[in-house]
């Protein structure tokens, strides 16, 4: 009875695990088939493209050439630096105002039920939408911030803001900032909400004071939030496409052209799909390596956090 | 270490009155647990007297010094969370530390006192460890080491052993009672459970809707409880309750009528008896033998080897709990006769107070 028990025993389970996995295969078929459509094929078909000189008229076979010629050309290696640049400085604004907002929305300040509401308008009205807002008060002839610059006697003339290179770059910073800070802080809120409140009490009790606990607890605390919240962030601001095209086009002279608004002004604006794709597949690459190497950071962030 | 003195303890959270006139005296080196049904105020209490919590009126006195205005950190108290409160990203040592390193002591100095608390708790091999690598009870002295380390006048315990099974518990109770000696702390430990009460206490203080009922050393609350709800509070299994009915009073005690008609002269003060009052009679499951008197159907016989709790009913309903002999040769679904002797009943007048027994047994000291 047992010898029978026994060896039937990993027959039958060995079955089972089989059926197991085909219907765990099953499961997952649409989203695979869904996936294979929409990002898979596309991906490839760029890849594909970038070995060509496609346009409109027609297409032929051209090899690395369009690599070759974006790598040799220093106005691309100048575009990948600014964009850099523009992604790290848009995302350490967006991480230290979003922490600072945070902060003061899990104090227990009266009102703050009101002001959580108020946090959100940037994230919720359509980004089309807060971005000609944004460029009507950069104008230099009726906006907004040119014209309290006058009244309080800050400048003599009026400034138009996006109409020089430098001043372009960094408003366009300040409306990607003031678009991406409120997701920023409300998960940022979430995961303070989420520390025990026992940790403060024990320090507390202990003589913390309440910057010692912020450092020492929170920030601790909230780390691998603060980390997964940067890493997104940096994938969202390098791929921003709408501020800019909203409110410089990538001007004055190129000065907020970043990689995604220069690849849609040679795939589209000039429609030379070829140069396009290639720098399409440039900016997969440069973003994948990013993301992996931020993945094995946060694993190692939440290791060291004991997060589970 | 140091005396605890609470004086008129009030607190009020808005309209709701949670704590009424507390006094406490808790001396030196005392293991005083506070114990009560869940929202009795205990753990409040305990945060009042660590400075979490501001008391509404009331002044707390530690080694005679007000320190009812004074941070918690000033009062010289440490205290161990239910939920250990331990930082996960910290290891072992920084986490029995942390109290070191707010107040900025030298390395030497932590590297000493933390070498010290460890070895006491046994921690030793898992200094470097993070508090996600330990189990619960390891977790729980990782606690205990970082209130050891501040060195307090008054060791502070909020239910610090609900988080273990049940066989870590009784170990870890024996360990906090070595502890207690060891260090000859004073220590106030809020609990719901009674057997961790009357385990560890010199002295237990039961709380019931933000009153104390009742401070007395664990035997005291088991022979001479002060009130009903005391009595049937302390004590596993817990105390039945007869009504009955006052046919007279005198000096071996006041004469009561049971339901069934039987009566019985219990040996208590009858200062506050009066012929024909409603009272209750309490006798714990230990003290009933099988003999002629109250007439149990039996439902439930529990062996537990040493000993056989019976679970049965009167024939008015009344439900009845009796601690017999391990080897009783009762059987489930019969009718069995109940006896106790009068000297080890408890009888509680209409409000619940008790009348005080004559001849209870010697008290320790």
């Amino acid at each position: 009875m047992t010898l029978v028990a026994e060896s039937a025993a990993p027959e039958r389970m060995q079955r089972r695990e089989l059926s197991d996995r085909a219907f765990a295969w099953l499961l997952i078929a649409p989203a695979l088939m869904f996936i294979a459509v929409i990002v898979v094929w596309p991906l490839l078909e760029t890849i594909r493209l970038s070995f060509t000189d496609a346009t409109l008229g027609g297409e032929n076979w051209v090899g690395t050439q369009n690599y070759a010629a974006l790598f040799a050309d220093p106005k691309f290696w100048q575009i990948v630096g600014r964009t850099f640049y523009w992604m790290v400085l848009a995302v350490s604004l967006k991480l230290v105002v979003g922490l600072i907002g945070a902060t003061l929305l899990n104090a227990a300040i009266p009102g703050k039920a009101l002001f959580r509401v108020l946090v959100m308008p940037p994230w919720v009205i359509p980004i089309a939408i807060g971005c000609i807002g944004w460029k009507w008060m950069y104008n230099g002839y009726f906006g907004l911030i040119s014209g309290l610059l006058q009244e309080f006697g800050l400048v003599q003339d009026r400034v138009a803001l996006l109409a020089t290179k430098t001043s372009a770059f960094y408003s366009a910073i300040v409306t990607d900032v003031w678009v991406g800070t409120p997701m920023v802080t409300l998960f940022f809120l979430a995961a303070m909400q989420g520390v025990s409140k026992d940790l403060y009490e024990a320090a507390w009790v202990d003589g913390a004071s309440r910057w010692y606990r912020f450092r020492r607890i929170t920030i601790p605390q909230i780390m691998p939030v603060i980390v997964s919240m940067a890493l997104l962030s940096a994938i969202w601001t390098f791929n921003s496409f709408e501020i800019i095209w909203i409110l410089t086009e990538g001007g004055p002279r190129g000065a907020t052209t970043t990689l995604i608004i220069d690849t849609y002004k040679v795939a589209i604006s000039a429609q030379r799909f070829g140069e396009g794709a290639a720098r399409a597949v440039v900016i997969v690459v440069l973003l994948a390596t990013f993301s992996l190497f931020y993945l094995w950071f946060l694993n190692r962030v939440n290791r060291h956090y004991g997060a589970k | 270490m140091a005396t605890l003195d609470l004086q008129s303890i009030t607190k009020s959270f808005g309209a709701a009155q949670v704590l009424t006139g507390i006094d406490l005296a808790i001396r030196d080196k005392e293991f005083v647990v506070f114990v009560g049904p869940s929202g009795c105020g205990k753990s409040t209490l305990l945060r009042i007297i660590a400075g979490l919590e501001a008391a509404t009126s009331g002044n707390i006195l530690i080694d005679g010094t007000d320190v009812s205005a004074a941070a918690p950190v000033d009062r010289g108290i440490s205290m161990v969370f239910q939920s250990y409160a331990l930082y996960p990203h910290l290891s072992v040592y920084e986490n029995i530390a942390f109290p070191l390193r707010v107040a900025r002591l030298p390395e030497t100095e932590v590297k000493q006192k933390v070498g010290r608390a460890a070895g006491i708790l046994q921690l030793t091999e898992k200094l470097s460890l993070k508090p996600g690598q330990l189990s619960g009870g390891q977790r729980q002295r990782v606690a205990i080491g970082r209130s050891i380390v501040r060195n307090p006048k008054v060791f502070l315990f909020d239910e610090p052993l609900s988080n273990l099974d049940a066989a870590l518990r009784g170990e870890m109770r024996v360990e906090l009672s070595a502890l207690q000696r060891d260090l000859d702390a004073t220590m106030v430990y809020v609990t719901h459970d009674q057997v961790e009460a009357m385990t560890m206490a010199h002295r237990i203080v039961v709380l019931n809707k933000g009153r104390i009922e009742q401070f007395g050393t664990p035997m005291e609350l088991y022979h001479h409880p002060a009130t009903k709800f005391v009595a049937t509070f302390i004590g596993q299994p817990n105390m039945n309750l007869l009504p009955a009915t006052v046919t007279g009073t005198g000096a071996e005690g006041v004469t009561v009528e049971f339901h069934g008609g039987a009566r019985m002269t219990l040996p208590v003060e009858t200062s506050s008896a009066r012929k024909g009052d409603v009272v209750e009679v309490g006798v714990r499951p230990e003290n009933l033998q099988i003999g002629q008197g109250i007439a149990m159907r039996l439902r439930v016989l529990e062996r537990l080897g040493g000993t056989a709790i019976a679970y049965g009913q009167m024939a008015d309903g009344l439900k009845l709990c009796a601690a017999l002999p391990g080897d009783t040769t009762v059987h489930e679904g019969e009718e069995v006769g109940l006896t106790f002797a009068p000297a080890d009943a408890h009888v509680f007048d209409t409000q619940g107070r008790v009348m005080r027994r004559q001849q209870a047994p010697a008290l320790a000291a």
